[in-house]
């Protein structure tokens, strides 16, 4: 190519989320005219329907964008787009990686919050160079001094020449991208050397098979060379080079410092790993020295995924299967639950991975599904000494061979105006959280740091924290191990038959009122049946909970004539189907609605 | 030859009824048009007869609104209409449906002269505070009297309706009610617990949560004790909501039981007549004046029905009956299979339950599950 090493720039922008990141991105391209304003629509580079919709990102998309700058000299800027949310941490550093610059946005009106503190920790880990930026500057509420300063005293970055900018508005825009070509240093690899790409992103595409998005570190990828992948030790002829600028477009090579895609016609995902070093086939332009790749990402967050109709199995299967290949990050294997038939126990990041990956089974496949409740995944000690991993609640071994249980905890950083610092504190007080520490980053907001079990948090603390803050707390976490916690399993039967996909693993204290608060829901669920039903939770044996379905005393259509009798048939037509949809517990029958709405419970 | 019936819908009543969903129209009696209407209704009449004239008729049946309320010179006029238009038999029923307010014992001998056999009166109740609640115009005396008249008539056969499973209504209430109804001498009683229906005032309440309702184990208690009480009487629970003397069933109903076709006539009538697809389910015109301009001219709206579509009415209906109903042979009259895999898992759980009973052919709910029949049915549909 002809643009030199010199003249590149790989950055990411990095924010809080909502602090208007993907905005900035719209603008950036507009000014260096990679989008017209025809093709200009919000937030481009969230291509995922959920992520517009959403206004989060979630897969990280890249652009390669050509600038002329001040000194009259065009440079390459490839725009590597991040995630914001803390799920998705391990897209921001496999983007990063790719990166040797970070623009971190800051919401000028806002000021530092959890997860701009968690995305500069990142950059750093990888040596960027941070460029703030203060945005939404034309808001009324901005105050750009204070945040100025508290970036400085929070994050200690330099804040002498950070651009005032809005996205909204485009003030500043052209002041980053000359910071950019001023600050952040070119790429350093060797372009006469044997090829090294680093894989950071791979999808796929129904036509081309298994894609992956390459930064070359040194020498460079040709249409038609064989590589091999280092890892996975396998080879390919590439088929297509290309990048997004922003839209797809074919190149002949990817220089050193380059970053682009290729395809090669391979039709194993498992070929492609993010982290994986690519080089040459041939033999006398292979490097031997692999790039040190990216810690596997573990799910932290399980739950079962049934198909509402048990035929939809097999589609649900495909649907994980096809998903997988563009999501490595979350993990499915066959599950089954006496309740709910035949499903996957899948493994998430979070609960927003979950929900999104859930979001997009039913909507880019037109699955109807039910997940079981999120669990976090318990160290359980058995009294033989032996030690298992339980991450559902429905495998818990019995009390009686339990020795004890350990639960994982995480490191929970919560920012906060100082007027919730109270209500912020009782909160994770009542999370079963120790205080680690509270400083003042600012006269008036203040960083709590907690340790808090994993599964509190999981169940409504995000919730809480925003209705407890009136929405101004922000957090980030980072699991940090395992302690042992007085847990104890729920059990939710029903006429003495346990539901096992109900089953909860709570602390004992909580487990009267989690009990019964999932009894009472219930039984707002099952339909009279023509005996009494009752509804009870327990612990063991022990039985803390019940509710009581009064049995159903009549079922019969009192007058039926000549034109009553389409309307009763479509009636009872309408009851079959119904009845279709109907889970057999025992001799109990149970809509598909009560475990839908149970295990969308959060209180 | 096939039997087959005629419905005859009279679309006026004195005052609408607020749990009543039938095509009715509150009206003063002087402003019902009799000569127009029956004119109307013959000519529809002479437009529909030709897909039922190979039927042999054995019911002819005046349902409304309140039919009682037409000049009985015209209803008179519109059933010798049928009978000259259509095959009837010998012994064909001929029962018009009335209300205690516009019957007595003149009015039922007219109806008697014009050729009416059989008549339905809609007592409901026997309380005032129980007619006043549902809307009717007569008191309990008045009730009694047109029960009284009508037996001491030259008309033949005399049923009443009653409306049990009111707000706070006892089974013990029922009971007596009906028994008090047995022991003026009928042989035939309709007691329906009051259903609720969209579209009604009742049902409108109910939607806003302003209607007392009544518990669904006392209704299920009331509907054990007038079985109990009247079977004491002699009075056979032959149908869920119907009791009759041996022999004193309604035939006009039995018909639609037992799938039979049934012609349509008049504002708002549902027809049914077969066809080689299956059959079909036929609504006239719901209002009035346009049926009076429109009448013969078709139906307000027509429903195709497939052999399993009415399959499963004959499962519906033929369930609703204490004898039940032969599957095979209705399967075979409309051509398709009976036990389908699913239908037989089905009846299998259920005869297990004793939800139902098999004999033979026949399949039939025993009494002290036939408070479950919309469920029983709904599963081997």
């Amino acid at each position: 190519m002809s643009i030199p090493q010199s003249h590149i720039r790989n950055f990411s922008i990095i924010a809080h989320i909502d602090h208007g990141k993907s905005t900035l991105a719209d603008r950036i391209l507009e000014v260096t005219g990679a989008v017209s304003s025809r093709e200009a629509r919000e937030q481009f580079l969230d291509k995922m329907d959920i992520e517009r919709e959403r206004g989060i990102t979630i897969k990280a998309q890249n652009v390669r964008l050509k600038y002329v700058a001040k000194d009259g000299q065009v440079y390459q800027l490839n725009l590597i787009d991040t995630p914001g949310h803390v799920d998705f941490n391990y897209e921001v550093s496999r983007s990063l990686s790719a990166c040797e610059g970070a623009i971190l946005v800051v919401d000028s009106t806002q000021g530092v919050e959890a997860q701009t503190l968690a995305n500069v920790y990142l950059a750093l880990d990888q040596g960027l160079e941070i460029l703030p930026v203060l945005n939404k500057v034309d808001l009324p509420s901005s105050d750009v001094e204070k945040t100025k300063e508290q970036i400085e005293q929070v994050i200690g970055l330099d804040c002498a020449d950070a651009v005032s900018c809005s996205g909204k508005t485009g003030v500043g825009v052209a002041d980053i991208l000359e910071q950019i070509v001023l600050k952040v240093p070119p790429p350093r690899g060797n372009p006469e050397g044997n090829l090294r790409a680093l894989i950071f992103d791979t999808w796929y595409d129904a036509y081309r098979g298994a894609m992956v998005m390459v930064r070359v570190l040194d020498g460079c990828i040709k249409r038609g060379d064989k590589i091999r992948f280092m890892v996975t030790k396998t080879e390919y002829e590439v088929t297509e080079i290309g990048s997004f600028q922003p839209f797809a477009v074919a190149l002949e090579e990817i220089g050193a410092g380059e970053v682009g895609f290729i395809a090669a016609n391979i039709r194993s995902v498992h070929d492609t790993k993010v982290g994986d070093t690519i080089t040459h086939a041939l033999p006398s332009r292979q490097s031997t020295d692999a790039l040190p790749g990216f810690k596997d990402v573990k799910p932290m967050v399980f739950a079962g995924i049934f198909p509402t109709d048990s035929s939809d199995y097999p589609a649900l299967r495909d649907a994980l299967e096809k998903l997988h290949l563009n999501d490595a990050a979350f993990n499915f294997e066959p599950d089954s639950s006496e309740a709910l038939g035949f499903g996957f126990r899948c493994g998430f990041l979070g609960l927003l991975h979950m929900e999104i990956i859930q979001e997009r089974l039913e909507r880019e496949f037109n699955l109807d599904l039910i997940t079981t409740a999120p669990s976090v995944v318990y160290q359980v000690y058995k009294t033989d000494g032996t030690q298992v991993r339980v991450d559902n609640p429905a495998k818990l071994p019995l009390a009686q061979y339990v020795e004890r249980i350990e639960e994982p905890y995480v490191k929970m950083a919560i920012h906060v105006p100082t007027d919730y610092v109270g209500a912020v504190l009782s909160l994770c007080q009542d999370k079963r959280g120790s205080q680690i520490d509270l400083k003042y980053a600012s006269q008036d907001r203040v960083i709590i740091i907690y340790e808090l079990p994993f599964g509190e948090v999981l169940f409504d603390f995000h919730d809480k924290l925003k209705s407890v803050s009136r929405g101004y707390a922000s957090m980030d976490y980072e699991v940090i191990g395992y302690k042992p916690g007085q847990l104890v399993k729920v059990d939710i039967m029903v006429n003495g038959e346990p539901l096992d996909a109900l089953s909860i693993i709570v602390h004992k204290d909580r487990a009267y009122h989690r009990g019964r608060g999932l009894s009472e829901k219930l039984k707002e669920f099952v339909p009279q049946q023509q005996y009494e039903v009752a509804i009870q939770a327990a612990i063991g044996g022990k039985i803390i909970a019940r509710e009581t379905v009064r049995a159903l005393r009549k079922d019969v259509t009192a007058k039926c004539y000549g034109g009553d009798i389409s309307r009763k048939r479509k009636l009872l037509e309408k009851q079959k189907e119904g009845k279709k949809r109907m889970k057999q517990v025992g001799s109990v029958e149970i809509p598909q609605e009560a475990f839908l709405a149970i295990l969308k419970v959060d209180s | 030859m096939q039997r087959a019936s005629v419905y005859v819908h009279f679309p006026w009543c004195l005052t609408k009824c607020p749990y009543c969903d039938f095509v009715s129209y509150a009206t003063e009696r002087p402003a019902v048009p009799h000569a127009a209407y029956a004119d109307a209704v013959i000519r529809e009449l002479r437009a529909r007869a030709e897909s039922f004239q190979t039927k042999e008729i054995a019911s002819i049946f005046f349902g409304g609104g309140t039919p009682s309320l037409w000049e009985p010179a015209e209803l008179g006029r519109v059933l010798a209409a049928i009978r000259d238009a259509l095959g009837c038999a010998p012994q064909v029923e001929v029962t018009v449906e009335c209300n205690p307010t516009s019957l007595d014992r003149a009015r039922a001998d007219a109806l008697a002269s014009v050729g009416v056999n059989r008549l339905s009166i809609g007592t409901q109740s026997l309380k005032q505070e129980q007619l006043s609640f549902l809307g009717r115009l007569h008191n309990p005396q008045g009730a009694l009297d047109a029960v009284t008249d009508a037996l001491a008539s030259n008309i033949a056969r005399v049923s009443t309706d009653l409306i049990f499973g009111l707000p706070e209504q006892s089974a013990d209430d029922a009971r007596a009610q009906a028994l008090a109804l047995a022991d003026l001498g009928l042989r035939h009683l309709s007691c329906y617990q009051l259903t609720i229906e969209p579209g009604t005032r009742f049902g409108e309440l109910a939607r806003r949560g302003r209607l007392p309702l009544a518990d669904d184990g006392r209704v299920a208690d009331a509907f054990l004790a007038i079985d109990e009480a009247l079977a004491a009487r002699g009075l056979v629970h032959y149908e869920i909501s119907n009791y009759a003397a041996p022999g004193e069933e309604a035939r006009h109903n039995l018909g639609y039981w037992r799938g039979e076709e049934y012609l349509g006539l008049g504002c708002g009538a549902y027809g049914f007549v077969r066809n080689e697809l299956g059959g079909v389910r036929w609504r006239n015109e719901i209002d009035p004046a346009r049926y009076l301009e429109r009448a013969g001219w078709g139906s307000m709206s027509e429903e195709p029905l497939d052999a399993e579509t009415l399959l499963r009415e004959r499962i519906m209906l033929g369930l609703r009956l204490a004898t039940g109903f032969d599957l095979e042979a209705a399967a075979a009259d409309l051509g398709v299979v009976a036990w389908t895999d699913e239908r037989s898992r089905e009846a299998d759980k259920m005869l297990k339950s004793q939800r139902l009973i098999r004999e033979g052919a026949i399949l039939r709910i025993p009494n002290k599950a036939w408070l479950f029949t919309d469920d029983t049915a709904a599963r081997l549909f």
